[in-house]
C-alpha cells in the first residue's frame, strides 16, 4: 500500500495528463461531448420512470422519481469506471509494450476522469432532485453536501472493480462479454431502479436473503446516496449493511494484490 | 562502476494462438490439465555494461534482442535470473508510443514527455525549441491524425531527445525516417555519448554499431554467442549468421575435384577480418586441396552489395595469370588494392573452374560477407578517382 502512494506522487505527472487526455477526448469528441454523459442517464431514468409507472400503474407509484435519478446517475458512475477500466491496459498496448510506469496508474487515470465526469453530472442531478422535490414542497437535505465524499468512497470502490476488469481482459479478452452479463444481473440485484423497502418484505420471509442483499456494496452506496439528498430516506444501519459499506476497502486490497500480480506479465501477452 | 549487471538471465513465453487470448480458449486447457508450451526467447544471459560504455547488441531477427531491451526496461519481468540497472532509464523503443490521433500537436507533447518522464517543466521551457526542432511550428495546433506519417515521427523523436536519462536504450529506432532524420538521431546519441551517458543499442545497421559501440553483444536464439569488441564480434556474426538468412543466393556447389577449404580475409596488416576502410588494401586468400593433378585451373571471385547488385568480378583467366596445374593442397592470393568500394555491406562469391567453364570444381555463392567503413564524405557504391578544377574567366 505504501508502494501504491509512492507511485503516483512520484508519476502524479503522468496521472496528470493522462485525465486530461480522458476528459478532452470525452468532450472533444462530438459537439454534444459532455451533453451526451448527461443525456444518457437522463435518459435512461426517463426510461424507467415510464416504463414503472405504466407497469405499476397509477396508484401506488412504489419509488419516487427522484430516487430512479439518484440511483441510475450512482450506477452509471459505476458502469464507466469499469468500462473503462477494462479497456484502460489493453487500449494502451504500445505503451504497456514499451515504457516502464506503474501499470497501475493506467486504471486510474481512467477512473479520476469517471469521477470529474460524475461530479459534473451531479450538479444536473442535483437541479433535477431538487425541482422533483420542490414540486412536493421538499427540499434537498443538508446532508447532500455529504455526497461529494460520499463519491470518493464510490471511487474506491469503482477502482476496485477496474482494476480486477482491467487485469482480467489482458489475461481473456472475452472479459468484456462476461462482465457485461455480470453486469445487467448487478443492475436487477441492486437498489437503481426500485427501493430498497421492495427487498425488505422479502427479507422479512427470507432473512438470510436480506442479509446478502444488504452486504452487495452498491446498495449501500445508492441507498447512501438517497439517504444524504431525499428527506424520508433512512440508512438501515444493520450490521450487514455496515459489513456491505466496509466490504469494498476489503475487494481494494484483493484487488490492488491481483493486478499487481497479474501486471508482471501484461507485456508477454498484449 | 557497473551500471547494468545480468544474472542467468532468462525469458519464457507461452507460445500464443492466433487471435486474443480467451477464457473460451483456456478452459479446455485447463480441464485437461495440459501444460502450456513455451519457448525460451531468453536464456542464461550474463554480462555487464559499464557507466559510459556504449554497448550494441546484434543478432538476427527473433534472436531475443527486443526481449532483453524490455527486460533491461523493466517493462518485462524475468522467467529466471536477475538483471539490475543503477541510474534513471529511458528507452527510444518506439516513437510516438502513446500519442493520440485526436489531440493537438502540443497536447500530445505534454502528454508524451509525461509517458517518457521529462518533467513539465523542461518541456515547458524547452517547448518552442523542440517545435522548431520538429519543424512543425506552424502545425502544432492541428490534430495529429492529419499529419504526415514523417511529421508524426519527427515531432515523436523531438519530444524524446529532450529525455535526460542515465541509461538510454534504443531499439532499432533509426531504422525509421530519412536520411537526414537518421542524422539527427546519430547526433543526438554522439551527445550522450559526450556527457558520459550509458547506452545500449540494438540494430541491424552493422556500420552504426561498429562506428559508435564500444563493446558489442551477439544474441543468436536466446542465447548470448559473444560478448567482446565491436569488428570481432560483426566478424562472427557476419560469417555465421549472416549468411544464412539468404538476402543473396548463399550456396555452394561444384565437383570438388578441386575444393577451396579455406577462405581468409586480410587487412593491410595482415589480420584476418570483415571491415575494410575504404582505399584500404584487401587481401583474399584461398587455400585450396586438389584431389588429382588438373590443369589449367581457372579461379575467379565476385563482390556483390547486399541487394544483390553486382559490383566487379574478375578471374585467373581474364587478368592472363594462368595457373599451369594443380595438385594436393596450394594457396591462390588475390590483393585489391586500393579497395576502392565505399561504405557498406558485401558479398564476396569466390569460384574455381575449368578453362572452359565446362566443369565447376568449387563455387561459393555470396558466401563471405565483410563490411566496408567509409570516412570520406563521398556518396556511392564505387570510389571514382575524381580530381576538381576551378577557373575564374580572366
Amino acid at each position: 500500500m505504501v508502494k501504491i502512494i509512492t507511485d503516483i506522487t512520484r508519476h502524479g505527472d503522468l496521472i496528470r495528463n493522462l485525465v486530461a487526455r480522458d476528459l478532452k477526448i470525452r468532450y472533444r469528441g462530438s459537439i454534444l461531448g459532455f451533453l451526451w454523459t448527461i443525456l444518457n442517464p437522463l435518459f435512461m431514468a426517463i426510461i424507467y420512470i415510464v416504463f414503472l409507472r405504466l407497469l405499476v400503474g397509477r396508484g401506488g407509484g412504489i419509488i419516487q422519481n427522484e430516487d430512479i435519478i439518484i440511483g441510475v446517475f450512482a450506477w452509471q458512475f459505476t458502469m464507466q469506471c469499469v468500462n473503462s477500466g477494462m479497456n484502460c491496459v489493453t487500449g494502451n498496448a504500445s505503451l504497456v509494450k514499451k515504457v516502464y510506469f506503474p501499470r497501475i496508474i493506467l486504471p486510474l487515470a481512467v477512473n479520476i476522469s469517471a469521477l470529474v465526469n460524475f461530479l459534473l453530472t451531479l450538479v444536473v442531478q442535483w437541479v433535477l432532485v431538487a425541482i422533483l422535490l420542490m414540486a412536493k414542497g421538499a427540499f434537498l437535505e443538508p446532508a447532500t453536501l455529504w455526497v461529494p465524499l460520499m463519491s470518493l468512497y464510490h471511487l474506491l470502490f469503482n477502482f476496485s472493480l477496474a482494476l480486477l476488469v482491467a487485469a482480467a481482459n489482458v489475461y481473456f479478452r472475452d472479459t468484456q462479454h462476461i462482465v457485461n452479463l455480470l453486469m445487467s444481473a448487478w443492475f436487477f440485484m441492486s437498489p437503481v431502479m426500485y427501493p430498497l423497502s421492495l427487498v425488505e418484505t422479502v427479507a422479512r420471509a427470507h432473512p438470510w436473503i436480506g442479509q446478502l442483499y444488504m452486504l452487495n456494496p452498491m446498495t449501500g452506496i445508492i441507498t447512501g446516496y438517497r439517504a444524504l439528498q431525499v428527506p424520508g430516506v433512512a440508512f438501515p444501519w444493520t450490521a450487514a449493511s455496515i459489513a456491505g459499506l466496509l466490504l469494498p476497502l476489503v475487494i481494494l486490497v484483493i484487488a490492488y494484490i491481483v493486478f499487481q500480480r497479474a501486471q508482471r506479465y501484461f507485456s508477454d501477452l498484449l | 562502476m557497473n551500471v547494468i549487471e545480468a544474472k542467468g538471465l532468462g525469458k519464457w513465453y507461452r507460445k500464443q494462438g492466433v487471435g486474443l487470448p480467451t477464457l473460451a480458449g483456456a478452459l479446455p486447457r485447463w480441464l485437461s490439465g495440459g501444460k502450456a508450451d513455451g519457448f525460451w526467447a531468453l536464456r542464461d544471459i550474463n554480462f555487464s555494461v559499464r557507466q559510459g560504455q556504449t554497448v550494441g547488441v546484434i543478432g538476427p531477427n527473433g534472436s531475443g534482442k527486443s526481449s532483453l531491451l524490455g527486460l533491461i526496461a523493466q517493462t518485462m519481468v524475468p522467467t529466471e535470473g536477475t538483471v539490475r540497472s543503477a541510474g534513471r532509464i529511458s528507452a527510444l523503443l518506439e516513437l510516438g508510443a502513446g500519442f493520440h490521433a485526436d489531440l493537438s500537436g502540443r497536447e500530445n507533447i505534454f502528454l508524451n514527455a509525461a509517458i517518457l518522464g521529462i518533467p513539465r517543466e523542461d518541456i515547458r521551457r524547452r517547448f518552442d525549441h523542440i517545435v522548431d526542432f520538429a519543424g512543425l511550428r506552424e502545425f502544432i495546433d492541428m490534430p495529429v491524425k492529419h499529419y504526415s506519417s514523417g511529421m508524426y515521427v519527427r515531432l515523436a523523436f523531438s519530444v524524446a531527445v529532450e529525455m535526460n536519462p542515465d541509461i538510454l536504450l534504443i531499439d532499432e529506432v533509426l531504422a525509421v525516417g530519412d536520411m537526414a532524420f537518421q542524422m539527427k538521431c546519430l547526433d543526438r546519441i554522439r551527445q550522450f555519448q559526450k556527457k558520459g551517458k550509458t547506452i545500449l543499442f540494438v540494430s541491424h545497421a552493422l556500420e552504426t554499431v561498429e562506428e559508435f559501440c564500444s563493446d558489442v553483444l551477439l544474441i543468436h536464439e536466446g542465447r548470448m554467442i559473444m560478448q567482446g569488441n565491436p569488428s570481432d564480434v560483426i566478424f562472427a556474426y557476419l560469417k555465421q549468421y549472416m549468411v544464412r538468412i539468404g538476402l543473396l543466393n548463399v550456396e555452394e556447389h561444384g565437383t570438388r575435384e578441386i575444393e577451396m577449404r579455406s577462405i581468409r580475409l586480410l587487412d593491410e596488416k595482415g589480420a584476418e577480418t570483415a571491415t575494410f576502410d575504404s582505399g584500404s588494401a584487401m587481401t583474399i586468400e584461398i587455400g585450396y586441396y586438389a584431389r588429382r593433378r588438373i590443369a589449367k585451373p581457372v579461379f575467379g571471385f565476385n563482390i556483390k552489395t547486399g541487394n544483390g547488385f553486382y559490383v566487379f568480378g574478375s578471374n585467373t583467366q581474364i587478368a592472363k595469370v594462368p595457373i599451369a596445374a594443380v595438385e594436393g593442397a596450394g594457396r591462390v592470393r588475390l590483393r585489391i588494392a586500393p579497395l576502392t568500394l565505399k561504405q557498406g555491406r558485401f558479398f564476396l562469391s569466390l569460384a574455381v573452374h575449368s578453362w572452359d567453364h565446362a566443369v565447376q570444381y568449387h563455387r561459393q555463392e555470396d558466401l563471405h560477407p565483410f563490411l566496408i567503413r567509409d570516412v570520406s564524405g563521398d556518396k556511392g557504391v564505387f570510389q571514382l578517382n575524381c580530381a576538381w578544377e576551378h577557373q575564374p574567366t580572366p
